[in-house]
């Protein structure tokens, strides 16, 4: 029933955008604006057509109707209620239908409100953009609908891929799609500008959904790179796999593009740009869906092989050809209306900007298809890995960074050496500020020195463009330097968003020059108490556990973690074992700090969970990256907030506006604090107990022991003999194993200098004088009510074994259980060495 | 119009050190791209060279030494070129026949690394990597879909 309903909603929403195309062309032949508002009347049913068709896929999703093969091949009975309206969107269908929507939304969004400048180009726009919501509805409707029944309804479906089960992968695609299809509006006012020959201005008629399509994208990179680190375990963040290039590909065309608008919006140049970088970001857009969907490319990311290529192809085909020729036909208002300045001049720092945009785009778009390319023109095929993509785009990247610290130090053509030589001197400062900075924190590779000596460049032209205008605005209106910086923000969000841009991107740099340059990782087999050391870090690996969910078997390891024998942290990496899956999900833990990240994944164990094998990285600088993006993001939010229009308002309305924006302001921040939160938030998996564990070679603490026989034992005492102290329990079964064996080793060596003193933990003394009568054991036993000694040695369970050395240092540890041999081994060993 | 001189040569110069870029990284870091049956044909030119390698994953083949850690697994030619794949009934299918025909040719596949979590029968295993004297694939690199189940975006990545 659901699945019919759907059906039918998609076919008519198809129906509806045709004709909304139709209107709109119709409207502008017949000069009718009748039309017009039947075209906006069509968009804003299809939006609405739509939206129900994604509500019959959700109740399908809510109501468990498996004979919908969609919903049987992502959902399952015991799904809960967040992922199940997430799994909308975890396939190919769901993920078209939701396209379609979103492509529809904005359409609508559009028509709704056009501003004055946009309103002549609106109707050849809604055209345009019916006509691409057309298609996407058609290819969900009859090439890949989710509505699709099976012939007969299991009983439950399969799940969703556990993999997916992460707030960045719930986010991730709903927010990219957001660009993906906000890309299709610039694109659609592009086709109108140029064949309703005003090409003069549109670029800012739609600059706020360049602006917005090119912030959700951004976001959407983001959520991914940082779900790929936070869940796939392999430590890294971008793998340069040609569906990640997918999404990049159109952000940079769409940050170039959003460079370019500037130029025509200021001087009125740049137009061939401005229209080829839309182009570009259309077609990219397009080809990323395309080539994830088509096996062009062989990718880890793509989706079932499916017949959309064909279509898809003869559409992009379409939607670069259409343009250029139009473009060609159009050439003659094309042409630059003012001469260029300098290439030393803002002009030609913008001009340096957007040609290493396109090359970028250029290498990374070769890069993706090089065994095509390859296999086409040598009859070999070769695949670019990431050292290709990082070699090939890492000298980009740190030239379009040079550019971005010069850009602002230039002015236009005539003054631009004067004033380079003028403002050059304090980010000359700031690059040496930071590359020593660098080397002294043993960042020392040439390579990396000159990419911080880059950043520190671009970062101090960055700061100082705010700094200038805020000490000038702050000697001009009397005010401080915070309120002058603040009302600066305000007055031109633009500008200063575009910085606050910058400064993420610099960040981010600093992120990616560490990570990229300093790799660490080792992969270390850890016995339980013992510890390894993996660069400046010592681990001891201290237990397993193990417990059963729903759906699958947790399995965790407790690894303290120590720097200069200071105790930091105690991490737990863990695997879930899914059942139904015949998949693990590795999740690693992590310890964030600004300089490095430690990152632990547990990969292994032997049967009695004795020795366990981890996956050990450290990330240089990863932090940077994080913190980079939502310094991006919030610099994307600036930009995008409409600017104070207050003055031209009435009172009462400016005030309402006021408030607006202030709620506006206060909602956006703590959201970005909340996402900040929710995904860069403290490293997850870690623990951080009271104290440390005593490590080896440290001096054992001293202290007084109540024994069983009322005595009391001064540990100091016992000076100048091996000394082996078992923290234990009568409630703790491996405990009352062991005791026997420690029993017999006492008497082997209780006349080799050895002292053995038990320590019952938190223990009445009746209860302990029970257990080791009838077990047998001798040798003497004190009570630690308050726990205060196992405090002091860092235990974390029982049973634990300390062996402490005649000068008093600690020799070993065990964590568990410990056998007689391992004891003897131990005891041998340090009797020996005396 | 001194300065669209400047602004071409300055393009030009870009772009004709990017090209060069691309083409020298082509020659060093990029890989062969082979089938397990191109890799066997072709030996002895490509002994140590950088080869990406994808095939069928032999389920019952899979050895995991935690202690090392190390993996080794047997997969199974697939062919390369995704067309002759969807002649063959898709991927899926294409990885089901390969992995129970005893003739197709082998390759036996050393990793040093964790296991990866996708690493399981039948799925398609694209391995970056050298080949080594002994004739087995020492990957530095394994990417792994399991095509079968997860029609979804689910890349699994084994840093190498």
């Amino acid at each position: 029933m659901l699945s019919e309903i759907g059906s039918i909603f998609t076919g008519l929403a198809l129906v509806v955008t045709l004709y909304a195309a139709f209107a709109a062309f119709w409207a502008i032949r017949q000069n009718d604006s009748r039309w017009e508002q039947s075209a906006r009347n069509g968009a804003y049913a299809a939006t609405g057509l739509l939206a129900l068709a994604l509500f019959a896929l959700l109740a399908a999703f809510l109501n468990d109707q498996f004979q919908i093969r969609y919903v049987a091949q992502h959902s399952n009975r015991t799904l809960p209620l967040y992922l199940k309206i997430s799994s909308l969107w975890a396939g190919q269908e769901g993920s078209l239908l939701l396209w379609s929507f979103l492509q529809a939304l904005f359409a609508a969004l559009v028509v709704a409100r056009p501003s004055e400048r946009a309103r002549p180009l609106v109707p050849w726009a809604t055209v345009f953009l019916s006509l691409i919501t057309a298609f996407f509805t058609a290819v969900t409707l009859f090439l890949s609908s989710p509505f699709t029944q099976l012939p007969t309804a299991p009983l439950d479906g399969q799940g969703l891929n556990p993999l997916l089960r992460h707030p960045g992968m719930i986010f991730h695609p709903p927010i990219l799609y957001l660009g993906y299809v906000g890309l299709a509006v610039p694109f659609a006012f592009a086709l109108a500008a140029l064949i309703t020959r005003r090409v003069k201005d549109w670029p800012p008629a739609v600059r706020r959904w360049t602006l917005a399509a090119w912030f959700f994208l951004g976001l959407g990179i983001l959520l991914g790179m940082r779900w790929a680190y936070d869940v796939l375990g392999w430590g890294g963040y971008w793998g340069w796999d040609p569906v990640e290039n997918a999404g990049l590909l159109p952000w940079l065309t769409a940050t170039a593009l959003l460079h370019s608008a500037v130029m025509q919006e200021q001087r009125g140049g740049f137009r061939w740009w401005n229209l080829l970088l839309t182009v570009f970001s259309f077609v990219l857009v397009l080809f990323g869906t395309f080539t994830t969907r088509s096996g062009l490319i062989q990718s880890v990311h793509a989706f079932a092989r499916s017949d959309l290529g064909l279509y898809f192809l003869a559409v992009i085909g379409l939607a670069l050809l259409g343009p250029l020729a139009l473009m060609m036909n159009r050439r003659s208002i094309l042409a630059d209306p003012r001469p260029v300045g300098g290439l030393l001049s803002r002009d030609g720092m913008f001009f340096l900007t957007l040609i290493l945009f396109l090359t970028l785009t250029g290498s990374v778009l070769i890069g993706s298809v090089l065994p095509t390319i390859t296999q086409a023109l040598t009859d070999q095929s070769f695949e670019a890995g990431p050292a290709w993509f990082d070699r090939v785009t890492g000298p980009q990247f740190g030239a379009l960074v040079l550019v971005m610290g010069v850009c602002p130090l230039l002015g236009r053509a005539a003054d631009s050496l004067r004033r380079l030589q003028k403002r050059g001197i304090l980010p000359l400062l700031g690059a040496v500020v930071v590359t020593v900075i660098a080397a002294l924190a043993g960042f020392t590779k040439p390579i990396s020195l000159i990419g911080f000596a880059v950043i520190g460049l671009a970062g101090t032209t960055t700061l100082a463009e705010y700094g200038r205008d805020a000490i000038a605005r702050s000697r001009r209106r009397g005010e401080n330097l915070l309120q002058a910086l603040w009302h600066l923000f305000g007055r031109n969000r633009r500008r200063y968003g575009g910085y606050l841009v910058h400064t993420g991107v610099l960040l981010i740099a600093l992120g990616v020059v560490g990570t990229r340059m300093y790799p660490l990782e080792a992969e270390r087999v850890l016995s339980s108490g013992e510890p390894v050391t993996v660069g400046e870090y010592t681990l001891i690996y201290e237990e397993l556990r193990q417990e059963p969910a729903d759906d699958h078997l947790s399995t965790w390891a407790s690894v303290a973690v120590y720097r200069d024998e200071t105790h930091l942290t105690t991490l737990q990496p863990q695997i879930d074992q899914y059942m139904n899956f015949e998949q693990t999900v590795s999740v690693p833990a992590l310890r964030a700090t600004l300089k490095e990240d430690l990152y632990l994944v547990l990969a292994g164990w032997d049967v009695g969970g004795t020795t366990a094998t981890f996956k050990v990285l450290v990330n240089s600088l990863a932090s940077f990256l994080w913190l980079g993006g939502l310094i991006l993001i919030a610099g994307g939010a600036v930009a995008l907030w409409p600017a104070a229009r207050a003055a031209r308002l009435p009172a009462p309305e400016a005030r309402r506006r006021a408030i607006g924006t202030a709620v506006g302001l206060v909602v956006g921040f703590l959201a970005l604090i909340a996402a900040g939160v929710a995904m860069w938030g403290p490293g997850h998996g870690t623990t951080t107990p009271s104290t440390g564990r005593l490590l080896p070679g440290q001096p054992a603490p001293n202290f007084t022991l109540d024994m069983l026989d009322s005595s009391n034992l001064i540990f100091s005492e016992l000076d100048g003999r091996v000394v082996v102290l078992n923290f234990w329990t009568t409630w703790c079964a491996p405990c009352e194993d062991e005791l026997p064996d420690l029993q017999t080793v006492w008497d082997e060596y209780r006349d080799q200098n050895v002292a053995f003193v038990g320590i019952a933990v938190q223990e009445e003394s009746d209860e302990v004088q029970e257990m080791i009568s009838r077990l047998g054991v001798a040798y003497p036993q004190g009570m630690d009510p308050e726990e205060q000694i196992a405090a002091a040695y860092g235990i974390t369970g029982v049973p634990e074994t300390f062996i402490i050395d005649s000068r008093g240092q600690l020799a070993y540890a065990h964590v568990g259980p410990v056998s007689a041999e391992e004891l003897r081994e131990e005891l041998n060993t340090l009797l020996e060495a005396k | 119009m001194q300065g669209k001189g400047t602004f071409l040569v300055a393009g030009l110069l870009i772009l004709a050190a990017v090209i060069y870029l691309i083409v020298s990284s082509t020659g060093s870091t990029a890989h062969y791209f082979l089938t397990v049956e191109e890799l066997q044909t072709t030996e002895n030119d490509v002994v140590g060279r950088n080869i990406t390698v994808s095939g069928a994953v032999l389920g019952d083949s899979i050895i995991y030494d935690s202690s090392v850690p190390r993996v080794t697994f047997t997969v199974v030619q697939v062919p390369g070129d995704p067309e002759e794949v969807e002649r063959a009934g898709g991927l899926a299918k294409v990885l089901h026949t390969a992995v129970n025909d005893p003739t197709a040719p082998r390759l036996e596949v050393v990793y040093d690394d964790v296991k990866p979590d996708l690493l399981q029968n039948e799925a398609q295993a694209i391995m970056r990597g050298q080949l080594g004297d002994d004739g087995r694939f020492y990957a530095d690199e394994v990417l792994l879909k399991c095509p079968t189940r997860y029609e979804e975006d689910v890349p699994d990545q084994t840093g190498g």
